[in-house]
């Protein structure tokens, strides 16, 4: 990739400087645009989107957040429809399409969010997600890779504007927004207040900590070899099963649905959770039949989703770098190793083949 | 995004439907019979399942026991596991359940016509094939020889006695059973189901077998039908996930890049051999 | 339809659990009205009937124990260990891991040979066990759920996933990650992750996991800098019988 292609990309777009001092009042406006959500501090040192009260508590610099942001379309736990028990009878469960403001997001987020909105698009289109999805806005904003962030190996750099309308870069005075799309015209125009930039922006690279032997559009061949490779057991010894890397992922998307019924037994609410490939009961059949029993397979299966199934089918990795997966990941199982491995264990087999 | 232009559907809101009719059939199998509001029929194709729910015990898919060519209502059989099939034995006569579906891809009738067809069920696999065998007799004419080789573990689980004693009797299908522990009333065969498929006279070209049954079963049967020599391209199989969603979505039935409940529940043999992780 | 009869027993804990539902009656009071108490604390020597539900607290460490536990279990339909010492011996069953004389010694010095004790055991390893309500104290959302789901006449839903799940799917900050030891990664959930929910580590009080992965989890804790012998104790806490 030629960081110079980069700048001069992103020097296409129409720019306006934001000066520090401008940013909480960029998003006072914003509030007034529709529900802004961004991240926020969350405990001593995590980040969390959240609904923005206070423009002041918007962090703009840093690592990464707990959660996703599919947390906004697919929550964790969403009443699906609720009953009435005694009855018999149900309600549907409105889905309220909001406007909603995504401030300062990263560009593999973004990313992640496409992923997803190609899942619950195909074959079967689920209103659910497509109507929380609708009347979205999405700002971007600039980061500093760090040692799990796997996006640039895998083809999304952070100057990726896909699906975004404003892209923040920051600079000494502040941040230059760059009007990726209409929506984004609108809001920088709406705001009023700032002075539009005529000169080249120097992009300031960001060189990405984490790497991966071979060029991500090789992955997909790697997955085809790489079923029955040792490298899944030496990771499952590691494992502990815990299901962290499903939930936090920016493309996971598996659930789970429980009725649940109120303590006086008069009604009660069909609820779907998060739920995960990794996590015991996850593919039982009748007889408590497990037919993915070992963490192996498990985590085999969680992969080849990632870069293998779902990427066939639609030509993109669904893999998009976040790092939640190695950064929350308990027993520390990285993601670039593993995958780095896995490409060792590849190369060996072709080496083997070409040897006969 | 586009998703204005894309048709989004209400994916998981059930259809109240009412129990018209509950037949014992074994201490832990109920046949329920089922009709949609208004009289609509399910517009299902043999081999293919509903979700079915009760408020407060959940969801489950179940495969539908009857053939398409009755309308107006449908069957599920139902063995009681578990948290929602128990509570459904405790239902009756007027009761509602919610129904989404039909879902999944179901047998193919049109590849089916003219063929011999080798029914092959174990146990609780009778249910599933149930639809398509009563397809096959109901449509009689379009198909060759009908052979059902049915296994259960005791006579007290055979399913469907009173269609048995008509399959049984009709002179254009060729019924074989066996149990496996009998008891002091048995007088049939003994044995599993695999002895049954060696003694069949089969014209293997165009023999089409639909094998249905526990996890356990579908190795040993294969190897019973590989060693009549009838070609994999002739075998089709049901397999059972718990399909949470039914839609594709919520990703419980997935083995390796398949679907069960939008590829299957109904495979072509030659599709999932090489799918670990299927049978 | 006549109310469900529910009865609690007690054996060898430290009732903690019985306190621990106080925390919760304005939930339960909605529940009760669904069912008759017909024995709470009572020893049973009225020969009182029989019961659709009873719940039992505390682990079996001692004869009379065994006795009084075959007693409950012909008059129960439906029997619920409540609480980690009902369900898996406990914090009471670290002492299995001494021996008996020593263990007794120690606490009843020389009147030692006036109460008989066995190692403790949970509830199943005698009779017959429905449901568990793991967690010490138990859990109150699963104590909830299963009262709720037998009332119902529903098979109650167990989760056989870790805590780390609950704490994911409510955004906890990672306690691990601050430096804090946490067993969340192996321990089985239900308890909705209250400890690391309000910054406190989670002490593997409801057991593991069904498939855990012991070495793998004592290493986990090595690398989070804890020692072995660090790990492998906190471990035993509340499963020393499972993990023997």
């Amino acid at each position: 990739m030629n960081y110079l292609d980069t700048i001069t990309r992103m020097n296409l777009h129409e720019k306006y400087l934001l000066t520090s001092k401008q940013i909480p009042d960029f998003i006072s406006f914003l509030k007034t645009q529709g529900a802004v959500y961004a991240a926020q501090k969350k405990g001593e040192q995590s980040y969390s989107y959240q609904y923005v009260e206070d423009p002041a508590n918007v962090v703009l610099d840093y690592p990464r957040t707990i959660q996703p942001l599919k947390k906004f379309f697919l929550p964790p736990r969403e009443e699906l429809l609720s009953f009435d028990y005694q009855n018999n009878s149900y309600q549907k469960t409105d889905v309220v399409a909001e406007k909603r403001i995504f401030f300062g997001i990263h560009s593999y987020e973004m990313q992640g969010v496409l992923r997803l909105d190609y899942s619950f698009k195909k074959g079967n289109p689920e209103g659910n997600y497509l109507n929380r999805r609708e009347n979205c806005i999405f700002i971007g904003v600039s980061y500093e890779p760090d040692e799990f962030h796997l996006a640039n190996a895998l083809g999304i750099e952070v100057e990726n504007t896909e699906g975004l309308s404003i892209y923040l870069e920051p600079v000494r005075e502040g941040y230059i927004a760059f009007v990726i799309d209409e929506a984004g015209q609108n809001l920088i125009q709406g705001f009023g207040k700032t002075a539009k930039v005529t000169e080249t922006i120097h992009i300031k690279e960001k060189p990405a900590k984490a790497k991966i032997r071979y060029h991500y559009n090789r992955l997909p061949k790697v997955f085809e070899h790489v079923y029955t490779s040792q490298v899944w057991g030496q990771i499952a010894k590691k494992c502990l099963g815990c299901g962290t890397c499903n939930l936090l992922c920016s493309t996971c998307y598996c659930f789970d649905v429980r009725d649940e019924v109120s303590l006086d037994l008069q009604s009660g609410t069909r609820e779907r959770f998060w739920d995960g490939c990794m996590l015991n009961r996850f593919a039982e059949v009748a007889g408590n039949e497990n037919f993915r029993d070992e963490l192996s397979s498990r985590t085999r299966h969680r992969l080849h989703r990632k870069f293998k199934y779902l990427t066939e089918e639609s030509g993109a990795l669904h893999c998009v770098g976040c790092g939640r997966c190695s950064k929350y990941c308990p027993a520390k199982i990285n993601l670039g190793t593993t995958i780095n491995a896995l490409i060792d264990d590849f190369t060996e087999q072709q080496k083997l083949k070409e040897a006969y | 995004m586009e998703a204005t232009t894309i048709q989004k559907q209400e994916l998981y809101y059930p259809l109240m439907s009412e129990i018209i009719q509950v037949d014992h059939l074994t201490r832990t199998e109920k046949r329920f019979i089922i009709s949609l509001p208004d009289g609509q029929s399910l517009g299902h194709k043999p081999g293919q399942f509903v979700e079915l729910s009760v408020f407060g015990f959940g969801e489950a898919p179940i495969s539908i026991s009857s053939s398409p060519t009755k309308t107006g209502q449908f069957d599920l059989t139902i063995r009681a596991t578990g948290r929602l099939t128990d509570k459904m034995h405790h239902l009756k006569t007027g009761n509602l359940v919610g129904i989404r579906g039909p879902f999944g891809n179901g047998f193919d009738v049109s590849l089916l016509k003219g063929k011999d067809m080798l029914f092959v069920c174990g146990g609780i696999g009778l249910a599933p094939l149930k639809s398509l065998i009563d397809y096959t007799l109901a449509r009689r004419s379009d198909f060759g020889r009908i052979i059902i080789v049915y296994g259960t573990k005791n006579p007290s689980e055979i399913l469907y006695p009173s269609e048995i004693k008509v399959w049984q009797e009709r002179p254009d299908v060729e019924f074989h059973m066996t149990v496996d522990r009998p008891d002091v009333n048995w007088e049939g065969k003994v044995g599993v189901i695999t002895t049954l498929i060696p003694p069949l006279d089969l014209v293997v070209e165009r023999t089409v077998a639909a094998v249905v049954g526990p996890p356990v079963m579908y190795k040993f049967v294969l190897m019973a039908l590989k060693a009549k020599r009838l070609p994999d391209e002739n075998i089709y199989m049901s397999l059972e996930r718990r399909m949470k969603c039914g839609v594709g979505k919520c990703g419980h039935c997935q083995i390796n890049h398949t679907y069960v409940c939008q590829d299957g529940p109904v495979f072509h043999y030659p599709d999932i051999k090489r799918l670990e992780e299927a049978i | 339809m006549s109310k469900p009869k529910v009865a609690f027993f007690d054996f060898t804990s430290c009732e903690g659990c019985q306190l621990n539902k106080l925390n919760f009656e304005n939930d339960f009071l909605d529940m009760l009205e669904h069912v008759d108490i017909v024995e709470f604390r009572e020893a049973m020597d009225d020969k009182a009937d029989e019961y659709d539900i009873a719940f039992i607290e505390g682990s079996i460490s001692t004869p009379t124990c065994i006795e009084r536990i075959h007693d409950i279990r012909r008059r129960a339909k439906v029997l619920v260990a409540l609480g980690q010492c009902a369900c898996s011996g406990g914090v009471n069953a670290m002492k299995n891991l001494h021996q008996p004389d020593w263990v007794r010694e120690e606490v009843y010095g020389n009147e030692k040979y006036r109460f008989p004790s066995i190692p403790a055991q949970p509830v199943s390893a005698v009779v017959k066990v429905d449901y568990e309500v793991r967690g010490c104290p138990m859990s109150a959302p699963e104590y909830l759920h299963i009262f709720k789901s037998l009332v119902m006449g529903r098979k109650p839903e167990i989760f056989d996933h870790a805590v780390c799940v609950e704490c994911k799917l409510k955004e906890n900050e990672c306690v691990l990650d601050k430096g804090m030891f946490c067993l969340g990664p192996v321990t089985r959930a239900g308890c909705e992750a209250i400890c690391p929910g309000n910054g406190q580590y989670c002490t593997g009080c409801r057991g593991p996991i069904s498939n855990l992965n012991l070495e793998g989890a004592v290493e986990m804790l090595r690398e989070h800098g804890f020692s072995e012998t660090e790990a492998r104790k906190r471990l035993h806490l509340f499963s020393a019988n499972e993990l023997v």
